[in-house]
């Protein structure tokens, strides 16, 4: 509508309330005046890009943050701000993310956590430096994954609870820097061997799925040092690792490297029965509400 | 000579021809026996002896020449008679000159010698011909062979029981250390010698990698001493040579591989924590980088924060959850309180 006015050669004609816009606007006029690079947007009830006149141009830009905001739609021409490093869209109403995303030659942090994110665009896991990617709270699954998502060799922590996963791919033993992995409160009902792949991996979360065992080769990892973190209760397991599960985690990490734990799994994947149903009721969720 | 007075011709006779003298003839006397002067010659060629010389072997003389073909021994260096001082030695004869030792050539008749592997040698090139098979070295000052392990001094090497420790006089080992009294002189003129325990009371300090004496730069970390270029990262081995070194259960590691090892890096900007530390949630941040993971708002020691997917939320952010999550993290928390909410 504001571009329709100026087409017309009329005076601009704002289609958002003043107030609104002053809120975001000012930020932003501040920020040029300082140079500041660092853009705190957060809680602005922003709904469009188009209330922040001139964001797209300031591209000493580093970070951005837009959390608990109304956004729905990302511009593509965010891409320009070549020098940002860290994205925060944390909490807006965002359904689909442009492709030129992919392309920023310095983002490092991206956080699109709780949006309603059904699909990731093709061609996503483009990001040349990525370290943090952190899509929790959506709606996103193994069969709504771009092609080249676990060729982010650069990541080294992936947030993907709250979403609505049942296998994880086992691409996932492509990202060799990752350290972080959280499952929290999907669907799985089980995992990949090739998770034991991810030797630098000191944070584990598969708490509130529906898995039953653990590949063995996860005895290869440290999930037990006190540098690491493993949480995977509130799962069906099977009562020997639930069992080991009363007494503590390393326990767990123990029997799962044994010979018996070997047998056991090897049995229970060739007398594989029906999953376990899905306990987690998401109907309240905001990112299904449209 | 009473004797020689009343000596009478009839019972004097010639020692060659048994026959007698006329009188007034000729009487050649030699050591108190008498010859015609015709008689009076070399038993070999029976000439007259030139210039009265004669040499006598069994009975028998003999001019010089015939005595020298005849008897005399030839040197088996220059093929010569051997007059006066025979050596006899290797199954031959030598003229003293002549008898040299094989390696250096020296003299062997006064000095003795020894035979090795068929040759004449020196004590001194015998033993060093010995060790240099050996593979052992020779004493600089006994030349005898160093059985056990020798002791470098001066630039020469001993056998260590030759000297004495400078400080409490006993006698040294292999283990003494050469000291060198006036740092700063290349030459070692100066350097004198000191057991262990003396030298380790100068103190002098021991490089804690090397263990060998330190006589320039000192570094002095971990409660050692260590020469400069020895004290290195644990993980790289590169010396830190001044730079900035961190320590961690006794060894010394280099900046990045410190924080590589022990996982000082910050949780947003991955860069090595120069400064304070922040540690929560399994993490580490810069002081400056501490911030809530959804608003990004700053955040201090002093800031209340909840922990989600271990990850710090801010408490207005915590309160922008959906309550449907919330409420489904305190069902997780109840069931397993063991941790969670900070």
């Amino acid at each position: 509508m504001c571009t329709i006015a100026r087409a017309m050669n009329q005076a601009p004609v704002s289609c958002i309330p003043a107030g609104k816009m002053s809120k975001a606007k000012k930020v932003l006029d501040e920020a040029r005046e300082i140079q500041n690079p660092e853009l705190d947007l957060a809680d602005k009830s922003i709904s469009t890009f188009e209330e922040m006149p001139g964001l797209l141009n300031m591209i000493n830009v580093t970070r951005l943050t837009l959390s608990h905001n109304k956004i729905q739609a990302v511009p593509p021409g965010l891409a320009n701000l070549v020098n940002l490093e860290i994205l925060n869209l944390f909490n807006n109403h965002i359904t689909e993310l442009p492709i030129s995303l992919s392309q920023m030659p310095k983002l490092r942090i991206l956080n699109v956590g709780m949006n309603k994110l059904d699909v990731l665009p093709r061609g996503f896991g483009a990001f040349p430096v990525l370290e943090v990617l952190d899509l929790t709270y959506n709606n996103l699954s193994e069969k709504n994954l771009p092609g080249n998502f676990f060729m982010m060799e650069t990541l080294r922590a992936l947030y993907l609870a709250d979403n609505d996963f049942e296998y994880l791919p086992p691409e996932i033993g492509q990202l060799k820097n990752l350290q972080i992995l959280v499952l929290r409160e999907n669907d799985l009902i089980e995992l990949p061997k090739e998770i034991g792949e991810l030797t630098r991996l000191r944070e584990l979360h598969i708490q509130g799925n529906r898995l039953t065992v653990l590949p063995p080769e996860l005895g290869n990892l440290d999930l037990v040092s006190n540098k690491a973190v493993f949480r995977m209760e509130f799962n069906p397991w099977v009562t020997p690792i639930g069992d080991q599960l009363q007494v503590g985690i390393s326990h767990v990490i123990d029997y799962i490297r044994s010979e018996t734990y070997r047998y056991v799994y090897n049995r229970h994947q060739s007398a594989k029965g029906p999953p376990p149903p899905i306990e987690n009721d998401k109907s309240k969720k905001i990112s299904r509400v449209r | 000579m009473p004797g020689v007075t009343e000596m009478s011709l009839d019972n004097m006779f010639c020692s060659r021809c048994r026959e007698g003298f006329v009188p007034h003839e000729k009487i050649v006397n030699s050591n108190g026996e008498l010859w015609h002067p015709q008689c009076f010659v070399c038993a070999q060629c029976f000439r007259p002896f030139p210039d009265g010389i004669f040499y006598e072997f069994e009975g028998y003389k003999y001019c010089e020449h015939d005595f020298h073909v005849l008897f005399a021994p030839c040197c088996e260096k220059c093929g010569e008679f051997v007059i006066g001082r025979v050596i006899k030695a290797m199954n031959a004869n030598w003229h003293p000159g002549c008898f040299r030792c094989e390696e250096c050539n020296g003299e062997l008749a006064d000095a003795g010698f020894i035979k090795c592997q068929g040759r004449a040698l020196c004590h001194t090139c015998n033993a060093r011909v010995k060790a240099g098979v050996l593979g052992k070295y020779i004493c600089h000052q006994c030349h005898g062979v160093i059985d056990d392990k020798p002791l470098r001094f001066r630039g020469e090497l001993y056998h260590p029981y030759h000297f004495n420790c400078t400080a409490c006089g006993i006698e040294l080992n292999s283990d003494a250390r050469e000291v060198n009294s006036r740092p700063g002189y290349a030459a070692n003129e100066m350097n004198e010698l000191y057991c262990l325990r003396c030298h380790d009371k100068m103190g002098i300090p021991i490089c804690g990698a090397c263990r060998r004496p330190i006589e320039e730069r000192v570094v002095t970390a971990l409660g050692k001493h260590w020469h400069v270029e020895h004290f290195v990262c644990a993980k790289c081995e590169k010396p830190f040579l001044g730079h900035r070194h961190y320590e961690k259960k006794g060894l010394a590691y280099c900046e990045t591989h410190y924080h590589q090892l022990f996982g000082n890096l910050c949780f947003v900007c991955n860069q090595v924590i120069s400064g304070d530390v922040f540690t929560a949630l399994n993490k580490a941040w810069c002081v400056h980088h501490f911030a809530c993971a959804f608003c990004d708002q700053k955040m201090n020691q002093k800031t209340k924060f909840f922990e989600f997917d271990l990850k710090p939320a801010c408490k207005k952010c915590y309160d922008k959850f959906p309550q449907e999550l919330k409420k489904r993290m305190r069902r997780m928390y109840d069931l397993n309180p063991k941790r969670i909410p900070v």
